[in-house]
């Protein structure tokens, strides 16, 4: 008997219970010792029998079962059969029998669990099916209790198999696991499906629901039965890499789909499955609890696919069965908040697994889909913007909305043959409920909070990026009932403008009361929802495409022009009158709808411009103005000026007012310049207006078949002579920044000389005459300190970096030529304001643009020259801050921000290696590559670079991709650093492997695999790099083997070590043996050098691809059978 | 100047204090109001911070910020520096800086080492704020 030494475990137990005051730190840690030495002890099988039979301390309890765990582990392949089954009897006995708490009851069921995976490894199963049917017995015949333990049973061995990739803690090799899994899947899972199914069936049969006791039985029935319809199936012809993301993507976000093999026909096929299921659910929906597993139930089984539904025929009397089922449902219940989640979801999966199948549904039943569905939407609408206003923070019904609206997506595509007058119908109800939801009464519900007013920080994202999905969906709608949804836009939108005018027009005379505040906001809000559902309907989202106008809106307009209700005559006049007042156009209604939604967002433009004018501007929405600001972006790129060849068919009133070379697209371009101009003078302290402002303008400018026209604008013009006035240090620099891009994108397409030099002249010219105003002056030395010199500066710099941020292949010579002479002035700035951190920085950031937008395409010739300056201005700057030891608080941050500007730039720099598209000159000698400019960059910065600042982790990230990539590209300027260098290098990667997150550990990893590499192949033996690699060696092993790498990078860093092993096999022999003979223990000595023959076997070390793979795979297996049995902690 | 044309790592007076911007942000009060700017400052010779919330159509005041680098000469038995400009000008009316920076200068100072003193003017007030070794590579 061991009763001493369980009474010392369990007085050191009480002491680590006891609170602080009462022990002593000796005391304390001597405990902790006492319970570590426990914790390694070996064949601890007995001692821990004793335990649980006989202490009452559940903490040594649950100690005991965990070194019960890790002893099976780690001593499984020894024990006899005998003895293990006489362990898990005992065990499994226990555990029905007594009472522990429920966390030793949960260890002791995961040791049952492990024995009971790790005996069908060997018996496959035949073992595990015996256990199984025990359990079932329980389940149905014993008392609550122990009907409740059986299921916990059950739980735990489903919970053992569904793992593979990261139970290494099971010390078997993960394709053991797979093959356990595989095996339990195919036999096993099902059985306990049909099981719980069973027994749910006859407690619904029963009709005892209240009793809780059948309620919690009920819970775990529904528990296993949703693990099972969850359960990850995984292909096998995925590598292992691929599965552990799989798996970890199912444990982290949302179930598979439900993708059964063919075995599983007789039970998912059987007839009284389904309504079975939805029986359940009916009977607990009111129990949260198990409400919420019934329902993941029904969701799972909406997305059945796969084998077991290959044939048609079984597939549509699955899915015509699911539908009868769920329409009697959602029909006869009112769906609750959180219900409503699952009722979507469920949409949202027939859609996607189904999608085509329900058009093949009998009418009827598609009919009933149909309107259910569409008013099930229109609810869920309602209740999100409710929520919304509420302000709420659950959005249960905001979620659900947007499920149904995914699925909608696809049924507008699939129904569109079959129920199209349907969907006109629903479309119609869809969209008029949203645009009600979203507007004031009365013409709206959209119900307002007037107590709070909320502070809103400029970071948070805004409606159109928010609520970017629903827009998308309801555009669609939209565009099913253009005939209704344009009309109805415009109609509101023109009330509303019309009123605000009115509203700004009284205010001049008198001030406004509160009430007509509250009336302002809600109009501000009705138009800035009108005008983000109308710039959805009219234009798609063209991210990365080219924009263009969708077909049924071209059909749309076509047909009102042939039909007579809309005309040429009548939109130009409507066109022509976007800056007046007055709204009585008696041709109005004949304006092309396209272009009337247009004019009337250009309308509230000139609205919003007058009233700041009047000096107003204090009572209009920043917010709206945003949203106009999208808007006109969104149509211009679509609409104005649009490439006919595009299009079949043009409809007469685009072709009169919108193409090229009419009079009516330049009109409209002139107007919006204007309008952007407008905002620059009025509205220059709204940072996000501005914003949004000046990326209108620079994306109308970076159209290349438009900005001709633009360039010879009376409004651009306008423009540069206002860039012209503009004083430095007065506005925002974004202005200055943002404009000289645009000005240069815009005369990318001009193609006369005389032309060129004349628009060139007139946005660069001012510019350069400033600079060289600056340096000629006499006594710069002097005044250069002075807030309007260097406001002065600023101001230029940012203009720079606008032109090379708007450089294209066809203006990068002009642009540099302009650039380069004073790029090459900028060390000179560097020095004489290195104390001046905005100007620092901004000329980083200067060199980073040029770097990042013109380097590709600049000759050998001009790219030296950028070269130079850059180099002279990073020489510059370190030897203004080399050594440098300063008071000021937030030093340290300040130097973060200027090297991850530099970083940035060396990277930039170093992709001309990877990209470059300068027009190749065989008369130019590449004399000196980027990479050589980035590594002497790096030699600059190094000393600057502390392993401090290496913990701020965006700057960490950069670095370490920069040198992997450095090292990607030119391994032998790598290896021929100066020593110095070098060596602060490859200190800062051993750093990279110790010290941060896993993504640094495996770019360190890079690095070293490709320094290896390089060196073994080309016989480099004798090199100073060669000895410098030599330490990683060890210091990689030693990671590995204790566990301070983590499993998901074991790939990378055996690879690693493959290549480190063919530099130095002599070395790596010395350390296995020298790691052998330090073990104590004459067995796991015998173990290990089994594990490394075994890693070695038929491996040659030669560099070669296919040997580094097995080398790869060997060591996969090494890993998990030494953690087994290695304890190095 | 315009609060809203300000910006990180500039200066601004913040409660009659010369500040370099450490954060700016901007924010609105509901949903279709105007933007205020939130500016937080570190007072530039005592390190204070300094929080300061306002529309951004407001105009600021901008400190007067010099900082000039001087070599050091001497330190005098009081503790006053003596520094030189780049033009050669002498000057002696600096106390030697408070804190790490002090011990620091004294002891590069003491060792032989050339020494350049960043100095600080702001508002009426003068420090040393940094000092840096010149190393062989500078002369």
């Amino acid at each position: 008997m061991n009763t001493e030494f369980i009474h010392e475990l369990e007085s050191a137990a009480n002491i680590l219970m006891a609170p602080p005051n009462v022990v002593t730190n000796e005391q304390r840690h001597a405990a902790e010792t006492i319970i570590i030495n426990f914790r390694k002890s070996k064949s601890p099988y007995v001692v821990c029998r004793e335990i649980l039979e006989n202490s009452q301390v559940q903490y040594i309890m649950f100690e005991a079962a965990e070194l019960l765990k890790s002893a099976l582990i780690r001593e499984w392949s020894f024990l006899q059969e005998s003895d293990i089954i006489s362990l898990r009897q005992y065990l499994m006995h226990y555990v029905m029998n007594r009472t522990p708490s429920a966390f030793v009851q949960e260890r002791l069921l995961q040791v049952i669990a492990i024995m009971i995976k790790r005996g069908s490894v060997e018996d496959l199963g035949q073992e595990r099916a015996n256990i199984l049917s025990e359990v079932e017995n329980l389940i149905i015949g014993a008392d609550p209790a122990k009907q409740v333990l059986g299921c916990k049973v059950i739980l735990n061995l489903m919970q053992e198999y569904s793992i593979t990739v990261k139970t290494t803690d099971v010390g078997l090799p993960w394709e053991v696991h797979y093959k356990a899994k595989r095996q339990f899947e195919a036999t096993d899972l099902k059985r306990i499906f049909q099981f719980c199914v069973q027994v749910l069936s006859e407690i619904i049969k029963s009709d005892a629901f209240s009793s809780p006791n059948i309620l919690n039985l009920i819970k775990y029935l529904l528990t296993i039965t949703e693990n099972v319809l969850t359960w990850g199936y995984i292909s096998h012809i995925l590598p292992k890499r691929i599965i552990g993301v799989y798996e970890s993507v199912y444990e982290a976000d949302q179930a598979p789909p439900l993708r059964l093999a063919t075995s599983w026909k007789d039970i998912m096929l059987a007839p009284q499955l389904l309504p079975l299921m939805f029986q359940v659910y009916w009977k607990v929906r009111d129990n949260d609890e198990l409400a919420h597993h019934a329902m993941t139930c029904l969701v799972q089984l909406a997305s059945l696919n796969g084998s077991v539904v290959s044939n048609e025929d079984v597939k549509m009397q699955y899915l015509t069965a699911y539908m009868e089922n769920f329409l009697k449902l959602i029909t006869s219940v009112n769906i609750k908040n959180k219900e409503s989640l699952g009722i979507s979801n469920i949409v949202r999966k027939l859609e996607l697994f189904f999608s085509s199948d329900l058009t093949k549904l009998p009418q009827n039943l598609q009919e009933s889909y149909l309107d259910d569905i569409t008013r099930l939407t229109c609810t869920f609408a309602e209740g999100a913007s409710l929520e919304e206003a509420e302000g709420s923070d659950n959005k249960y019904y905001m979620e659900s909305f947007d499920n149904m609206l995914e699925a909608w997506t696809t049924i507008l595509k699939d129904f569109k043959d079959s129920a199209n007058e349907y969907l006109s119908l629903a479309s119609m109800r869809v969209f008029n409920t949203y645009l009600q939801c979203h507007l004031a009464p009365p013409d709206g519900t959209r119900s307002h909070n007037d107590d709070q007013v909320e502070e809103i920080e400029d970071n948070e994202d805004n409606d159109r990026i928010k609520f970017r999905d629903q827009l998308q969906t309801i555009g669609m709608f939209g565009r099913v009932i253009l005939d209704h949804s344009l009309p109805v836009l415009y109609k509101l939108l023109e009330e509303r403008i019309e009123k605000l005018r009115a509203h700004f027009q009284a205010m001049q005379t008198q001030a406004m009361t509160i009430a007509e505040s509250t009336n302002l906001d809600n109009l501000f809000e009705d138009v800035h929802w009108i005008i983000l559902i109308a710039g959805h309907v009219l234009c798609m989202d063209s991210e990365g495409e080219t924009p263009v106008i969708p077909s049924e809106v071209i059909r749309y307009c076509v047909q009102q022009c042939t039909n007579s209700v809309c005309t040429l005559d009548a939109t130009l006049k409507v066109m022509a009158s976007v800056q007046q007042f007055t709204n009585d156009l008696d041709c109005v209604d004949q304006c092309d709808h396209v272009i009337r939604i247009f004019c009337d967002v250009l309308k509230l433009c000139f609205v919003e411009t007058s009233a700041a004018e009047i000096k107003l501007g204090h009572f209009t929405s920043p917010e709206v103005g945003c949203t106009m600001m999208w808007f006109l972006n969104r149509w211009c790129l679509s609409y104005l000026m649009p490439i006919e060849s595009f299009y079949d068919e043009i409809p007469q009133t685009f072709k009169g007012g919108l193409v090229k070379d009419t009079e009516g697209a330049i009109f409209l371009f002139n107007v919006v310049l204007q309008k952007i101009r407008a905002n620059i003078c009025h509205f220059n302290s709204e940072p996000i207006l501005l914003q949004d402002t000046l990326n209108l303008f620079c994306d109308i400018c970076s159209v290349r078949h438009k900005s001709i026209f633009l360039c010879r604008s009376e409004g651009i013009w306008n423009l540069i002579n206002l860039h012209g006035k503009l004083e430095a240090g007065v506005l925002p620099s974004v202005i200055r920044r943002g404009l000289c891009r645009g000005f240069v994108m815009a005369g990318a397409t001009i193609a006369y000389q005389e032309e060129i030099d004349n628009y060139y002249g007139a946005v660069l010219k001012p510019l350069q005459q400033r600079f060289k105003n600056l340096l000629c002056q006499e006594n710069f030395n002097k005044i250069y300190q002075e807030e309007r010199v260097k406001n002065e500066v600023i101001d230029i710099v940012e203009g720079f970096i606008g032109i090379a941020k708007g450089t294209q292949m066809t203006t990068v010579h002009l642009l540099f030529d302009f650039l380069a002479p004073m790029l090459a002035e900028l060390p000179k700035f560097m020095k004489i304001y290195n104390n001046y951190q905005v100007i620092v920085q901004l000329i980083l950031e200067l060199f980073g643009q040029c770097a990042k937008c013109m380097l590709c395409y600049l000759s050998q010739l001009d790219s030296k020259r950028l070269y130079e300056s850059t180099l002279a201005t990073i020489q510059t700057y370190t030897k203004c801050n080399e050594n440098r030891f300063t008071t000021e608080a937030l030093s340290e941050e300040s130097s973060f921000q200027d090297l991850t500007l530099t970083l940035d730039l060396l990277t930039y720099i170093l992709s001309k290696d990877c990209l470059d598209l300068s027009p190749a000159n065989p008369n130019e000698e590449v004399t000196i590559t980027a990479a050589d400019i980035s590594l002497f960059g790096l030699n600059f910065i190094m000393p600057l670079m502390t392993t401090d600042l290496l913990k701020y982790p965006s700057l960490c990230a950069q670095y370490y991709r920069l040198i992997v990539l450095i090292n990607d590209i030119f391994p032998e300027k790598v290896c021929n650093l100066p020593e110095e260098l070098l060596t602060k290098v490859l200190i800062s990667v051993e750093y990279g492997l110790t010290q941060f997150g896993s993504d640094i550990v495996q770019a360190s990893l890079d690095f070293l695999q490709g320094m290896a590499t390089y060196t073994y192949k080309n016989g480099m033996q004798n090199s100073n790099i060669h000895q410098k690699l030599l330490p990683f060696l060890k210091l990689l092993l030693d990671l590995t083997l204790s566990h301070q790498i983590n499993s998901d990078i074991i790939c990378t860093a055996s690879c690693c070590i493959y290549a480190l092993i063919c530099c130095y096999s002599e070395q790596y022999n010395i350390f296995v043996q020298n790691l052998i003979q330090s073990q104590s223990d004459p067995l796991t000595a015998e173990r290990l050098t089994a594990a490394f023959n075994q890693l070695m076997n038929n491996v040659p070390f030669d560099g070669d691809r296919f040997h580094k793979m097995k080398f790869r795979d060997n060591f996969d297996k090494f890993i998990s059978n030494v953690h087994g049995f290695l304890l190095i902690k | 100047m315009q609060c809203s044309a300000l910006r990180k790592n500039g200066f601004v007076m913040l409660k009659s204090r010369p500040c370099k911007i450490v954060e700016m942000s901007t924010s609105k009060t509901g949903k279709h109001g105007h933007a205020k700017v939130h500016l937080v400052g570190i007072d530039i010779f005592s390190g204070k911070k300094y929080e300061d919330i306002c529309p951004s159509t407001h105009n600021m005041d901008v400190p007067h910020v010099k900082r000039e680098d001087y070599q050091l000469t001497d330190i005098s038995d009081d503790g006053y520096l003596c520094l030189m400009a780049d033009n050669g000008d002498l000057r002696e009316d600096l106390k030697i800086p408070e804190g790490d920076v002090g011990v620091q200068l004294r002891t590069e100072f003491d060792a032989g080492k050339d020494i350049l003193c960043t100095v600080l003017k702001s508002c009426g007030e003068e420090v040393v704020i940094a000092v840096k070794t010149n190393t062989a590579l500078d002369k």
